[in-house]
């Protein structure tokens, strides 16, 4: 609670008070009293156009074509991958779903190396090495590369969602169409349709919320062209001193989620909560036979996989051992950027990867925010989930279902916005986090909740009642239950939880860009303001490292899965 | 090791629906008490409400004289200290504990020395006929096998009351047979006082000393077993006991005092019932008797169906609207829609008021004491 709304309603309170420096702004400003001056500058002020309204605009217009795009190619792969008898989706599978699991911007800068334009600045990209001339400049950057790498990155999103809904549907709803002669487009159209409906507007809804506010892509991708989105003119605004402008956008961002989650809840009568837990179930029925398409459509989704998943790590990589960008020869590669000494001639004379401090540092600084984070995150998660799956239908439980779930409705730059509004300066009991490692704890935490929560209620819900109560009646008490048989049975779906947190907290950029000072520089920012610098070389080790360590996580997730389900299956037979 | 029970109009609300409507019971120490009723009438809950594990809404429960639940008083005392042991119908067993473990879980919680606690596990597993499976996880046992380790965990502790709730339903028949009288053996050997839930008639009749018919939260009729067979307090439970059915036959006792009754185009004799009224008449299917010719006070039925099964025949016959079904112990040849004659054993029927249900009290003890003679074996075809 705490948490959350507190945090709102300081962001609120900012944006009506003149601020510190809020006196070259306008010379009746007196810090601390209330005015609405903010908000006329940012509705009806002069340039309440290029500071709002037009970021605006662009953000809508990227959000909602990237969520629809990724709707519609995730759910369509999600339904040759589930449905049909298309070869080979035990390895697409995985597949698909790493640019998902790869930092946001790991995408936006394989496309800078693809089509990058001199006419920008800087050296040609392949693009144009290979075809000899450069690339139309609505393809290097603005709305269009903003809306693709979107795309690219939040289809697995959607992919999985549908695929749990698509799954967890029983074939012998559209065989028994089938037998009452119904055409193939009439049972997708008729049956599959409906019954997955609602898990796909929920796909929606969350996707939408993901690309609206999505930092790293279209800053990379628009700010060479001027082309501002809500989140990136909300990063520049704060960078700039200018406070209030910037929670005000937060909150525009907030609102806009929060209208279109109440839409949605209208239109479908129910919260979100109730659609995203639909798990694969794992029922596998008749597939529908592709006869002939069978190996165009597996052609088709491979070329896709490859595009998406293979090809721009690979770019990256490359483009990693060269020793001056751009320049696509032998004579060019170099291990320097990975392990090299400090060179004056090269990056501005920093090290490779490997002896480079400030990378170090960084990594363990990563590495110990997403494990202290995780740590912390599925076991207030267990515990919550506890609470939720006891008192199921007290209202406490109701409550922290609720509260929990909140985050989902704050885009992660807006959320960062808020914590930096209220914990800038030490206020009461509570010291000045900005800056600390603790703030970016907490921020991670907070934020990765609902999926904690989500884990942890899954973990407890698949202990039966019985086995606590048959403790109860013995003696053992509410700290004895809770140690020696409800931590026990939910271990695995904990860990396979907090390495889902893990991955999560290690990608993370829109969530703590706001929130970092040199001294708690984690791996994504450091690799960002190489991006931001050119050190592209730098900047993409840095990527590859991170993404390594994420899929190497997500990797172990998934073996994890197994091994439970196996565990699983062997206690019930 | 014995305790009494006593329930005290105990009412348990689950939003709208009422599991428990103000239900008074009273266990005897010792007792081996079975709940019997359809699923949904609250069997679990009551269990549960003795157990701790649901607090009514309103009433009194105590066990060994010590009151451990009362509403008014704000009394509820925690499961643990209620000194009642239970299984469950899913057996509950920890997964992640060896069956040991599982067994000694009590005995570590009540702070037993090493020794003691592993002492007492063997001995109950040398008991239950399962030494050696101690290193063993509840998952590398059989259904039977876990079974009785949820039975060796309640015997550990040694509570003075057993709560079971449907322990053998998850059984295949034969197994649940044998565990039928392994069961009755532990009740005899510990003198426990035993509530035991089911909604499995036969389990009712053949472990029971005494049984609470339940319905919608009430008790129906407590008795037991041959009483709740032969004399059942309503048309519930005359309905709910007994296979095949009992038969049910609406009808209206004549005014001019011969003391029959009349069923569409026929009337038979009704000791004892008060004349011109509407009734319910209870029949066992036993006590139809069927003859080949013929005879004084008979009723000329078809026959409709002709079932046998091992050592009797059950017979469905019919006439007019009306159908009937007879259980027959005797080599009788019969035809589809031949005529048989039926006669109802008058002092085995039971006679039910029309509008209430209840049972109607025999006038003078005549076909009480005419059933008590017919429990004793004696019968005439
Ligand atoms: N936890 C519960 N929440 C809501 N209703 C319940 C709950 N437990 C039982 N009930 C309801 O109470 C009634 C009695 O249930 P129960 O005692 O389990 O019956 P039985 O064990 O005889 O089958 C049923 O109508 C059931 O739906
Ligand atoms: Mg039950």
């Amino acid at each position: 609670m705490y948490l959350v709304l507190v945090p709102l309603a300081q962001l609120i309170w900012r944006t009506v008070t003149w601020g510190e420096g809020d006196r070259r702004l306008s010379p009746a400003a007196v810090e601390g009293e209330v005015t609405g001056f903010h908000w006329m500058e940012a509705f009806s002020g002069p340039s309440s156009n290029a500071m709002l309204f037009e970021p605006l605009a662009n953000s809508l217009f990227t959000g909602l074509f990237a969520a629809v795009f990724a709707l519609l190619l995730g759910g369509v792969l999600a339904w040759v991958v589930t449905r049909t008898d298309m070869p080979g989706t035990s390895w697409l599978r995985p597949l698909l779903i790493v640019p998902y699991v790869v930092p946001s911007f790991a995408i936006a800068l394989a496309w800078e190396t693809l089509f990058k334009s001199p006419r920008i600045g800087g050296l040609p990209g392949l693009y144009e090495t290979v075809l000899g001339f450069g690339p139309p400049e609505w393809l290097s950057y603005g709305p269009t590369p903003i809306i693709i790498t979107m795309t690219i990155h939040y289809f697995p999103f959607a992919f999985l969602l549908i695929c749990g809904a698509l799954a967890s549907l029983d074939s012998q709803l559209e065989e028994s169409a089938e037998l009452l002669g119904a055409s193939r487009w009439t049972i997708l159209r008729k049956i599959t349709f409906p019954i997955v409906a609602p898990a796909f507007a929920a796909a929606a809804i969350l996707t939408f919320g993901k690309t609206i506010g999505t930092f790293a892509l279209p800053f990379l991708l628009g700010q060479p062209v001027q082309y501002a989105t809500l989140a990136t003119r909300l990063f520049s605004t704060l960078n700039q001193g200018l406070d209030a402008l910037g929670y005000i956008l937060a909150l525009v961002l907030i609102a806009i989620t929060a209208l279109a989650v109440y839409a949605s809840s209208r239109v479908l009568g129910g919260n979100l909560n109730r659609f995203e837990t639909i798990g694969g179930k794992g029922f596998k029925g008749q597939l529908t036979r592709l006869r002939n398409w069978r190996w165009p459509i597996f052609g088709a989704t491979a070329a896709v996989a490859l595009a998406v998943a293979v090809f721009p790590l690979l770019l990256l990589g490359y483009q990693t051992l060269m020793l001056v960008d751009g320049f696509y020869g032998f004579d060019n590669l170099t291990l320097h950027y990975w392990i090299g000494e400090s060179d004056p001639e090269l990056a501005e004379g920093e090290p490779g990867l490997v002896r480079n401090d400030v990378i170090l540092g960084a990594t363990w600084i990563t590495l110990k925010l997403a494990f202290i984070s995780a740590a912390i995150c599925s076991v207030v998660g267990l515990i919550i989930g506890y609470i939720v799956v006891r008192d199921r239908g007290g209202w406490i439980a109701k409550l922290l279902d609720q509260i929990s779930f909140a985050p989902f409705l704050f885009p992660a730059i807006a959320f960062a916005a808020m914590y930096l509004s209220l914990f800038a300066e030490a206020r009461g009991p509570i010291p000045a986090l900005y800056g600390t490692f603790t703030l970016l704890v907490l921020i991670s935490v907070v934020n990765r909740l609902p999926y904690g929560v989500r884990t942890g209620t899954a973990a407890v819900a698949q202990i039966g009642r019985e086995l606590e109560e048959a403790a109860e009646i013995q003696g053992a008490s509410w700290m004895r239950r809770f140690r020696q048989i409800v931590l026990p049975l939910a271990t695995s779906g904990l860990v396979a939880g907090m390495l889902v947190s893990f991955v999560g907290v290690m990608r993370e950029l829109s969530l703590i860009i706001l929130l970092i000072t040199p001294s708690t520089r984690v791996l994504m920012t450091v690799g960002f303001r190489y991006a931001e610098e050119d050190q592209v070389q730098l900047g993409n080790a840095l990527i590859l490292l991170v993404t390594v360590l994420t899929l190497a996580g997500q990797y172990l997730v998934w073996r994890l899965g197994k091994g439970r389900l196996a565990r699983l299956r062997e206690r019930s037979g | 090791m014995e305790a009494t029970i006593e329930i005290r109009d105990l009412t348990k609300r689950f939003g709208k629906v009422v599991a428990l409507d103000r239900l008074s019971l009273t266990v005897e120490p010792g007792e081996f008490l079975v709940l019997l009723g359809p699923s949904g009438c609250g069997k679990t809950t009551l269990l549960r409400s003795l157990a701790g594990l649901e607090t009514p809404d309103e009433g009194e429960i105590s066990i060994g004289g010590d009151v451990v639940f009362s509403a008014p008083r704000g009394i509820s005392v925690p499961p643990g200290d209620r000194r009642v042991g239970m299984v469950f119908q899913s057996y509950a067993l920890w997964p992640h504990m060896k069956v040991k473990d599982n067994i000694g879980f009590g005995l570590r919680v009540q702070k037993l020395p090493r020794q003691e606690v592993e002492a007492r596990v063997t001995t109950v597993l040398d008991d239950l006929a399962m030494g050696g499976l101690g290193e063993r996880y509840p998952s590398q046992l059989s259904g039977g096998q876990q079974q009785r380790v949820a039975l060796a965990r309640l015997l550990a502790t040694r509570p003075p009351v057993f709560l079971m709730d449907e322990p053998l339903s998850n059984l295949d028949a034969r197994l649940r047979m044998d565990m039928r009288s392994e069961l009755k053996r532990l009740h005899h050997d510990t003198g426990a006082t035993t509530v035991y839930v089911t909604h499995d008639q036969s389990e009712a009749m053949t472990m029971a000393s005494v049984v609470v018919v339940m319905n919608e939260g009430r008790i129906q009729q407590m008795a037991p077993p041959g009483q709740i067979y032969r004399q059942p307090a309503n048309v519930f439970v005359a309905g709910f006991i007994g296979m095949p059915r009992i038969n049910l036959l609406a009808a209206r006792t004549l005014g001019d005092g011969r003391a029959r009754f009349e069923v569409g185009d026929f009337t038979l004799p009704a000791p004892g019932a008060p004349p011109n009224a509407k009734v319910f008449v209870g029949a066992r299917p036993e006590d139809v008797m069927l003859s080949l010719e013929p005879a004084d006070d008979a009723v000329e039925f078809q026959v409709y169906a002709v079932l046998p099964a091992g050592p009797e025949t059950i017979v469905h016959i019919r006439r007019g609207e009306v159908t009937l079904v007879a259980r027959e112990t005797r080599q009788l040849e019969l035809k589809m829609d031949q005529s048989v004659w039926v006669g109802f054993d008058p002092a085995a029927i039971n006679i039910y008021d029309g509008a209430s249900g209840e049972l109607l009290p025999p006038e003078g003890g005549s076909r009480r004491e005419a059933a008590s003679r017919m429990a004793d074996g004696g019968r005439t075809g």
